[in-house]
């Protein structure tokens, strides 16, 4: 490969990382609910997949390709962090955000708050498949599980958020309705 | 198709459209018979869209959070509230779809008491009378543009041949904005094409997605839409207005 071509590709591969930025941050703040942390691991990611960028072969599995090294670089972080600590295990609870405090934005904090108290393993998978559009496939490859392991988390992971989330409140939806009307 | 055989982790994957095309069809007659199977699912896709709400924009670094987003935050929570509500308080009506018609895309409508009703394409205006149908996209998957631009064209072919008058808007947020974006959208030409064959087709972009862009991007980013594509303050607002005056909704 000539100089020129390998100019071309790396500039090519920049554009993409770029296009990714947003999408990769979304999913590391989703895991670790901590802006300067997650910022950390996406500029880790850009930075390992420029010099790694020999190992994609194929374009269209950039996403995943992405993904996956998102999911070193968090690993990685944790194994420098918490030695002894499987990271699938882990829950972390963002009550030191400012966040919690924000009354406005009473939803979203509360759909963060359960998202945070899952285990790792199923909060990785949740998002992958709700915030990307990820498949099971695609997720089974970037954190290098079964597919059947996939299902599962997701499975649990959702019945924990649906616990959290939507459990019965006969008096939210003339809540809502009020503010709306009055809005 | 019985539905207590329906696992919990197939019906995931049936919402998630996962599914090959037969085992689809076999968990929407179960849907179709078992009220309480059709509850579950809708309530499933009430949480994708809860989450993917709550990290439609999430702060930045150094970023205070109270300020992470543009517009209304109340608004865009009481939203997707009543999004949330809504859809759990009756559960999913589906009915059999037509052999031939696309089962991965949902018709919703509100009845009398707003609450979700789920319908498909081919029944939208029998089961509603309404031609007035608002397709929904949040993801920047191409995939998923050129569907719903083929549903909307579909749609406007049928009541165009059958001399039914119809509206048609097709409403993006999110990542979805990048589908409508000038110089970024590979679709600019297919835009064109449908907005000058079809009066009653309507683009609308969200303008909380466009803030959102514009401020990571910088002060100097320009952020231009294609040509006739209009701005909407906020997209699920905007939906929650149609749904309101009897349109049907649909999320690509």
């Amino acid at each position: 490969m000539n100089i020129l071509t390998s100019l071309c590709k790396t500039r090519q591969l920049k554009r993409t990382l770029v296009e990714h930025r947003d999408a990769l941050y979304r999913i590391a703040y989703s895991w670790c609910h901590n802006p300067a942390l997650a910022d950390d691991l996406v500029q880790e990611t850009m930075a390992k997949a420029l010099k790694n960028s020999s190992q994609l072969r194929d374009q269209k599995t950039i996403k995943s390709w992405l993904y996956r090294i998102l999911t070193n670089c968090w690993h990685d972080h944790f194994r420098r962090n918490r030695e002894t600590v499987d990271v699938d295990d882990i829950v972390l609870v963002d009550s030191d955000t400012p966040e919690i405090h924000h009354d406005r934005q009473q939803i979203v904090r509360q759909v963060r708050t359960a998202i945070a108290c899952l285990p790792m393993g199923q909060r990785q998978v949740v998002t992958l498949v709700d915030l990307e559009g990820c498949s099971y496939i695609e997720v089974a490859q970037i954190l290098d599980i079964p597919i059947g392991t996939v299902m599962s988390r997701l499975s649990r992971a959702r019945g924990a958020l649906k616990e959290k989330l939507l459990a019965a409140d006969p008096t939210a939806d003339d809540r809502v309705r009020r503010l709306r009307t009055v809005k | 198709m019985s539905s207590n055989r329906i696992s919990e982790e197939r019906l995931h994957a049936f919402v998630d459209d996962q599914l090959a095309e037969r085992e689809r069809d076999e968990v929407f007659m179960a849907l179709k018979q078992d009220e309480a199977l059709s509850r579950r699912a809708c309530e499933l896709r009430q949480l994708s869209e809860l989450v993917r709400h709550a990290y439609e924009n999430p702060p930045r670094a150094g970023e205070n959070p109270d300020h992470a987003r543009h517009g209304s935050p109340l608004r865009r929570a009481v939203a997707a509230g009543l999004l949330l509500v809504a859809g759990g308080s009756l559960g999913w009506v589906v009915h059999t779809p037509e052999p031939t018609q696309d089962n991965t895309l949902h018709a919703m409508y509100w009845d009398e008491d707003r609450a979700f009703q789920n319908t498909d394409l081919s029944r939208v205006t029998a089961q509603q009378g309404t031609k007035k149908i608002i397709v929904h996209l949040n993801t920047s998957s191409p995939e998923k543009f050129e569907k719903a631009l083929g549903t909307a064209e579909k749609l406007l072919r049928t009541y165009a041949d059958s001399d039914q008058g119809a509206e048609i808007e097709v409403v993006a947020n999110a990542s979805a904005i990048k589908m409508l974006r000038a110089g970024y959208s590979p679709y600019a030409q297919r835009v064109r094409e449908l907005q000058q064959r079809y009066i009653n087709l309507t683009f609308l972009a969200c303008k909380d997605a466009i803030d959102h862009i514009r401020e990571l991007e910088g002060p100097d980013s320009e952020v231009r839409l294609l040509p006739d594509v209009d701005v909407t303050p906020s997209a699920l607002e905007h939906i929650l207005e149609r749904l309101s005056e009897g349109w049907v909704y649909i999320n690509v």
